[in-house]
């Protein structure tokens, strides 16, 4: 993942930063994919599992930051290492919330099994973005141990297409509500499953920006597609 | 020893030589003094020349073992042949030990497992197509990456961080999404100094196997104790209540009911145990279609009279193709059975006043088709593919309610297979469906 540095040491202690992340992304990756089993099959078996999970990606969050103040302290990195550490500290704190948006389905999912209403609803489309949505995180993850600007720009396009499922779900929703007031209660819990899992999506589109700033050292943050494209060429 | 002598002899024939040039020019004693020097020094020029050609030549030789030595002498060209005969016999062994390497790794590569070859940081070293295609790593660009990195399942990361490679672990594949599942087993093997060997191998399919086994025995249980339950029910009302006659009769005709479901599951059961369990039937018999198309008209008419209650039938049966003098090889009642069940379902799906069209088409390139059309509901697409597992609904209340067993076309499948035809199955929700069947040009004449 780093070059060689003069001490071995040093990239030691870059390596198992960096392997501290991808098992945080690990962890992160299974709770999603729980989570969304639990709104596919509508089965409250691995809710607890995804619950239970959520004290351990904060823990180690709070872990890799230790780790970082510490490599940063004793070895004043420069250019590309301390791009790399600044970059690790954000996709971090970025997958401890996709970790939380993953907690907020599966508790979202439990109380629309528990009302017993969800058979009527419009699941479908919100399975097809779920999967969208753990599929980039599980990419973003890939370029990130690969390094791999043009998979982040894939993925910086793609997450365009989870915004469009979005907003046709909500369309969606809304039509269900006005049809029948009784699917409000269950309507609204879709809600807000449809915009968690909308906003994993975001989480991996700002880790492949920080793929690009490891790699180029250019803040692509909030800047147009095109013109990230330009900076990488 | 000559080589050396003759070395000696060449230095002082060029000393002497040197010191005869110099008496001959004139001088004396001097003379012949410097003229040994001169000598000496042309014999110096002349070796540190040979020698530099022979570095130059080993810089050369070892790159390309075939270099021939330049024109050398004594020592040196002792040197030089052993030197060569000796990369020689390295490249050799080089080269054989590549093959070697090379052999293995095409054995590994064609191994049906996933082969990942892991350094002692976990690192990938090597790793085969199979386990490209099962872990979506690439085989170039994932070299010395470390595993952990792109296979991020907590399971293996905790064995790995821990050494702990007794048993087998079932992962999921990271290719694996909704539509193709990819269930792994992997198996991690230490060798050599921290060096792992990582097996995986596709278990979808053993899975998958083992869940419908699971969900079948279920499935045969809870269809045969609800019927069950109801009984018990009726007889523990005749048993406690007094009742009157009527009450009595109407309590016996629903336990009539129920026995006559639960026969017909066990009917179902017992055919397609039959149909597993026998030969299929040969080309030998023939069965003309005419008559099967008739029996099927009068047995559908029947069924569409006895759902509504009525006298004549409530849908409108249309048979296309009864003027058929074709016939099908393979068993009659077989065949009966498998149309009847298609017929069937169509009947009892298709609301009254729908049309159901039963169809018999010679294909223009031998073969045959039968299609039964409705114009009922409709399937929707997610269900298609799984219509015809064993129990498998796609609205559970409805079909037990309309008297289904759930086995119809798990049957009908069975059955076609047997006769080598194939089963396509056509829906569009609220539009209708299509169950056409074809058989080849083999089976019919």
């Amino acid at each position: 993942m780093t070059e060689k540095h003069l001490s071995s040491q040093f990239d030691s202690d870059l390596n198992s930063v960096s392997s501290r992340l991808m098992e945080m992304g690990g962890l992160v990756e299974t709770q999603i994919k729980r989570a969304i089993h639990s709104l596919t099959y509508f089965s409250i078996s691995e809710i607890d599992d995804v619950l239970a999970t959520e004290a351990q990606v904060d823990q180690m969050e709070v872990e890799i930051d230790r780790a970082l103040t510490t490599v940063v302290a004793r070895r004043q990195p420069a250019a590309r290492d301390l791009r790399l550490l600044l970059a690790i500290s954000k996709i971090t704190s970025n997958l401890e919330r996709v970790g939380d948006e993953a907690h907020k389905i599966a508790k979202r999912v439990k109380s629309l099994v528990e009302s017993g209403e969800a058979r009527q609803m419009p699941i479908g489309d919100l399975r097809v973005a779920s999967d969208l949505a753990a599929n980039l995180i599980h990419r973003s993850l890939d370029a990130f141990a690969r390094l791999d600007v043009g998979a982040a720009i894939a993925i910086y396009r793609e997450d365009d297409l989870i915004d469009r499922e979005f907003k046709g779900f909500v369309r969606k929703l809304i039509t269900c509500m006005m049809e029948d007031p009784r699917t409000i209660s269950s309507s609204l819990d879709l809600l807000f499953i449809a915009k968690a899992i909308e906003r994993i999506g975001d989480h991996a589109k700002n880790i492949s920006e920080y793929i690009i700033y490891i790699v180029h050292g250019t803040d692509v943050r909030h800047s147009k597609l095109k013109g990230i494209e330009n900076i990488i060429q | 020893m000559p080589a050396l002598l003759s070395r000696m002899m060449l230095l002082l024939i060029l000393m002497a030589g040197g010191a005869a040039f110099a008496s001959l020019a004139g001088s004396k004693t001097a003379g012949v003094g410097l003229g040994v020097v001169a000598g000496a020094l042309i014999w110096l020029v002349r070796d540190n020349w040979r020698a530099r050609a022979f570095a130059d030549w080993l810089n050369h030789v070892r790159d390309k073992p075939g270099t021939p030595p330049p024109l050398l002498d004594g020592a040196r060209r002792e040197a030089a042949e052993r030197i060569q005969r000796l990369l020689r016999k390295q490249s050799f062994e080089t080269e054989e030990l590549e093959n070697r390497l090379h052999n293995i790794q095409s054995a590994l590569q064609a191994s049906p497992n996933g082969v990942v070859i892991l350094d002692e940081q976990e690192c990938i070293e090597w790793c085969n197509r199979t386990a490209c295609e099962h872990f979506g790593l690439d085989s170039r660009r994932d070299l010395s990456q470390r595993i952990t990195h792109l296979l991020r399942a907590p399971a293996l990361v905790r064995r790995l961080a821990m050494r702990d490679f007794g048993e087998a672990l079932t992962l999921e594949s990271p290719l694996a999404t909704a539509t193709h599942p990819l269930r792994l087993e992997v198996q991690i093997f230490p060798y050599g100094h921290g060096h792992l060997f990582m097996l995986s191998r596709d278990i979808t399919a053993i899975e998958q196997a083992e869940t419908m086994r699971r969900d079948f025995v279920a499935n045969v249980s809870h269809e045969i104790r609800t019927p069950l339950t109801v009984m018990s029910g009726f007889v523990e009302t005749l048993q406690t209540l007094p009742l009157a006659e009527e009450e009595r009769a109407d309590i016996f005709n629903r336990v009539a009911q129920q026995t006559e479901r639960m026969k017909s599951l066990v009917d179902d059961l017992l055919t397609l145990s039959r149909l597993e369990g026998s030969a299929p039937p040969g080309i030998k018999e023939w069965t003309p279609v005419r008559a099967l198309l008739e029996r099927l008209g009068t047995d559908a008419r029947a069924l569409s009279a006895h759902i509504a209650g009525q006298n004549v039938p409530r849908h409108e049966l249309v048979i296309e193709g009864m003027d058929t003098s074709d016939e099908i090889a393979g068993s009659a009642s077989e065949l009966q059975s498998a149309f009847f069940n298609l017929v069937n379902n169509a009947v009892r799906y298709t609301p009254p006043d729908g049309k159901i069209v039963i169809l018999w088409q010679a294909q223009p390139h031998g073969g045959a088709r039968f299609s039964v059309q409705d114009n009922g509901p409709g399937i929707a697409p997610e269900h298609i593919p799984r219509l015809t597992e064993r129990f498998y609904r796609v609205d559970s209340s409805r079909s037990r309610a309309s008297g289904g067993t759930g086995l119809g076309l798990s049957i009908v499948k069975h059955v076609l297979q047997r006769h080598d035809a194939t089963l396509a199955i056509d829906s569009t929700l609220s539009r209708g469906t299509c169950f056409t069947v074809t058989f080849p040009a083999a089976r019919v004449r």
